[in-house]
């Protein structure tokens, strides 16, 4: 390669220099990538081979700047499909912001939920109530003389009626709990509807989250909580447990715990 | 063990309502001395002063539930043949093998009747 050889790559460079810039994306700037690569390749290449002889301080000026803006192209390049990028994720975080706003979170956060709250809160008050009111009945019949029988019956009717007066908060609690299950409703419906349409698909295997102190209270206590109709076991089948379990057996029951056959067979 | 209804009963729930049921129940079934608390805590600090012939109690509970009032009754020289029935709503296997393995006299699934609580009374006092 001659000095002649130089010029001519460095012309093709700054030729090059004038072409369009990528507009449309990756491919052209692949190209552009191709050629800077060629040119460099062959600009190293002249500079081996004439390690020798002197180089002027003015090619040496002018391959930089050939380098320098032959890096123009391709950084542009860059530019371009960053912005791309990014405007495509700023309309993906509006989308998102308008999909948020239409769950109506506010009015979740201050209404909604505060309000099924105090629902849940009545309903608890009422049933107390109504459970005291009840008792307390009772509670006056057990203890009243039944030796004065006409004092005796005006009493327990007296009391039957208090109780009967009671049992109408079934009627006022049924329709809090309903406005609660709207409410539920409600959120299921809009965090449905999100989920639908931002196409949010749960985790094959979910990340394991760190147990917090009550999980782990509630775990090693055995904390369950009553259970719903058909699930858990009866009295009958409690009773038969403490028949068949022999004492010294238990500790490899519950080993087996995590086997359900194994403890459906005990109530078989 | 013979059974005594003079002897006193500790009922061990965190519900007043709860108590007040099973306190009522243990008076129609003849009880005379029926003590209550409101937690495990409670109730041992109760049983230490006092001897009580049954302990009642309820699993579900704070600080201390029913499961270790269980444990540590059965872990105490001086309490540990108190005769113990759970009574809860906690009505899985493992709940039911967990108190057996802690030494528990019988198990009472809420919601219960008079009639099952005696039995199981009687059970405990029978065997």
């Amino acid at each position: 390669m001659n000095r002649c050889l130089l010029q001519k790559i460095i012309r093709s460079s700054a030729v090059k220099r004038d072409l369009p810039i990528a507009t449309s994306g990756v491919n052209m700037a692949q190209s552009e990538q191709k050629a800077l690569q060629t040119n460099i390749e062959q600009i190293v290449e002249y500079l081996e081979h004439n390690k020798s002889h002197d180089v002027s301080l003015t090619d040496i000026m002018s391959l930089a700047e050939v380098m320098a803006d032959s890096l123009d192209a391709h950084v542009e390049a860059i530019d371009q499909h960053a912005y791309s990028e990014f405007t495509a994720i700023a309309a993906e975080i509006t989308c998102m912001k308008q999909e948020i706003a239409a769950l109506c979170p506010t009015d979740m956060r201050n209404n909604s939920i505060p309000d099924a709250g105090r629902e849940l809160d009545a309903v608890v008050d009422a049933t107390e109530n109504a459970t005291n009111t009840i008792m307390g009945a009772a509670e006056e019949i057990m203890c009243a003389d039944p030796s004065n029988h006409d004092d005796y019956a005006a009493l327990v009717n007296d009391k039957i009626i208090e109780i009967f007066e009671a049992c109408s908060f079934q009627d006022i609690t049924g329709q809090r709990i309903s406005k609660v299950v709207r409410t539920l409703s409600l959120i299921d419906q809009r965090v449905s509807s999100f989920i639908e349409r931002l196409k949010v698909q749960d985790l094959e295997e979910p990340t394991a989250q760190e147990e917090s102190e009550e999980e782990r209270r509630r775990r090693e206590l055995i904390l369950h909580g009553p259970q719903h109709s058909g699930e858990g076991v009866n009295q009958d089948d409690v009773d038969q447990m403490l028949q068949d379990i022999e004492f010294d057996s238990v500790g490899d029951q519950e080993e087996k715990k995590s086997d359900q056959s194994e403890i459906d067979n005990l109530f078989a | 063990m013979a059974l005594d209804l003079s002897m006193p009963v500790l009922v061990v729930d965190d519900y007043k309502t709860m108590i007040r049921i099973i306190k009522n129940l243990l008076k129609q079934l003849g009880f005379e001395d029926v003590d209550d608390a409101a937690d495990g805590t409670e109730a041992l600090a109760k049983m230490q002063d006092r001897r009580y012939g049954l302990v009642i109690s309820d699993w579900n509970m704070e600080p201390m539930t029913g499961y270790e009032l269980l444990k540590q009754v059965r872990a105490s020289d001086s309490l540990s043949k108190t005769p113990f029935i759970m009574v809860t709503a906690e009505s899985k296997t493992e709940n039911v093998i967990a108190a057996k393995k802690a030494g528990v006299n019988n198990y009472i699934v809420k919601p219960f009747n008079a009639a099952t609580l005696k039995t199981k009374i009687d059970a405990v006092f029978d065997s």
